[in-house]
């Protein structure tokens, strides 16, 4: 079990490009952090640095109250499970999941306990005597990690693995991840560009872009309360609507369209009369029981909700996840109503909240 | 695990995963000795009498020996029985192969230039025999390390299986 202590983080590749910026962090023992972002934000970047994997160029690493930023991948006592698995192909499963032990000398009893324990909390005791090209990606990927249980480490680090799996076996295998995560109790971190997985996983969501963490919190946090533009727009699936809008006489004012606010809304936006302001509106708060006008153009049925896509204004793209089954036609016209709202600033693109001006 | 197994029993556990590899080491170390043997028997000046009778039928005999060797190796890695029969008939094969050519060459004698020469001098017919005896060890060895082991395996899982039903 362990704490991990982020401080201060920076990455400076010697072509002096920054792909990390002063991230800070304290993991709790047992917790899972999820790092999350759009390609190229810096999370691998930050991960690899937490494994050893990369120089640390400025900042502090701390495991335990213990530094070390310095101290090479190998004694840091991390485990990490790459995307491709890393398997070795000639080997068993049995003598993959031994690999490290075996390597460390460690006594061929005490690796072969530590193995079967192993596979029998991954399921893959079955399997042992197999090689890794006959198995699937979802029971690679449980090799993997049982390569990484069978080591004990304080902290486990898994950069995207599950992005080499398909749909449904990426779901099978998250759910698994999170048993994992229950049964060990570890300290992980976790890298994903996938929302989903990070707002399935998570204890704490960190959201990153450009090298810049946006936002740390649960993923309630995030969904519900999201600092800016940014994490309001990549959290959530479909993602949120944003419209350029103009508070005036109460009311906000986008081109070709007035939204009504409620009283609680307007004391929100009290000190930004007149300013330019962006609306967010998820699409999940949008109900066909209003009174703002959209001209549909496409309706996806999913079984339990239909996503409605059409114009409102001056052509603004507005999608609503409608409960049940609709059948509204291209160029149908229905009326809207936005539930909750979010507000944003314009030029900060910081998010806009009770008693903040 | 729920059963806590003691260390003999994990020995034996280990067994269904892990290959025999100490017997399929001790093949391959034999096919080494046996090409430092053959290695030594051809570089030898030993007159006409061994090219003519004999050097075609050893060198199939080494290239038999050593396919025989390497297929018996993997096979005692999966721990079949059956091959330990192969390893110790090879075995005795090496240990008989020290009265064919060793014994011949080193009391033999041929003429050059009108001096005799002993075909074999005492070195490397010391060197012949240590080869093919250790040859004839390893092979012997690993047929008896795989036949206590699988027999230990057998015994284990039929155990296991009686335990399960």
């Amino acid at each position: 079990m362990a704490q991990l202590s982020l401080q201060h983080l920076d990455k400076i590749y010697d072509n002096n490009v920054q792909a990390v910026f002063d991230f800070n962090m304290d993991v709790k023992d047992g917790e899972l952090i999820v790092l999350v972002g759009p390609s190229g934000c810096g999370k691998s970047t930050t991960l690899r640095m937490v494994a050893g994997l990369e120089d640390i160029s400025r900042g502090k690493l701390l495991l335990d109250d213990r530094d070390i930023t310095q101290t090479p991948a190998k004694d840091r006592d991390m485990a990490m499970v790459f995307q491709n698995y890393a398997l070795y192909g000639h080997m068993t499963i049995y003598e993959n999941m031994a690999f490290s032990l075996t390597l460390r000398k460690e006594d061929v009893n005490v690796i072969h306990k530590k193995v079967l324990a192993a596979a029998e909390i991954l399921g893959l005791t079955s399997q042992l005597n197999k090689k890794p090209a006959q198995l699937s990606g979802g029971q690679r990927q449980r090799v993997a990690m049982g390569r990484s249980i069978v080591r004990n480490p304080k902290v486990f680090l898994f950069d995207e693995p599950l992005s080499n799996l398909d749909a449904k076996l990426r779901g099978a295998t998250r759910r698994e991840i999170l048993l994992l995560h229950k049964r060990l109790k570890a300290t992980m971190l976790y890298v994903t560009h996938d929302q989903t997985e990070a707002l399935t996983l998570a204890d704490r969501i960190v959201c990153m872009s450009m090298g810049h963490v946006q936002q740390i919190g649960t993923p309630l946090e995030l969904y519900d309360s999201p600092n800016n533009l940014f994490v309001a727009g990549f959290i959530g699936l479909p993602p949120m609507n944003f419209y350029d809008v103009v508070f005036q006489d109460g009311t906000l004012k986008g081109k070709g369209f007035e939204v009504e606010l409620s009283d609680e809304e307007r004391s929100i936006l009290s000190g930004h009369v007149g300013k330019e302001l962006v609306l967010g509106v998820r699409p999940e708060d949008v109900s066909d029981d209003g009174a703002l006008p959209v001209k549909v153009f496409s309706n996806e049925n999913l079984g339990m909700n239909t996503l409605v896509h059409g114009f409102m204004g001056d052509n603004h793209r507005i999608t609503a996840k409608l409960r049940g089954w609709t059948s509204y036609k291209d160029g149908d016209t229905i009326k809207v109503r936005m539930g909750r709202k979010h507000f944003f600033d314009k030029q900060t693109t910081n998010a806009i909240r009770k008693g903040e001006k | 695990m729920t059963q806590v197994l003691d260390d003999r029993q994990i020995q034996m556990d280990r067994m269904r995963y892990v290959k025999n590899t100490s017997s399929s080491r001790l093949c391959y170390l034999a096919i080494l000795l046996n090409v430092l043997y053959f290695v030594s028997i051809y570089k030898s000046d030993m007159g006409s009498w061994y090219y003519q009778f004999l050097i075609g039928i050893s060198i199939v005999y080494n290239l038999l020996f050593m396919l025989v060797a390497f297929l018996a190796s993997e096979g005692v890695k999966n721990y079949k029985t059956a091959y330990s029969n192969a390893l110790i008939i090879l075995g005795a094969g090496q240990i008989l192969r020290i009265f064919v050519l060793p014994m011949q060459a080193h009391s033999a004698v041929v003429k050059i230039s009108g001096t005799e020469v002993p075909v074999m001098g005492n070195l490397q017919f010391i060197f012949c025999i240590l080869m093919l005896l250790g040859s004839a060890a390893c092979l012997i060895g690993a047929a008896v390390i795989n036949i206590r082991k699988s027999k230990m395996l057998a015994e284990y899982e039929s155990a296991k299986a009686k335990e399960a039903a």
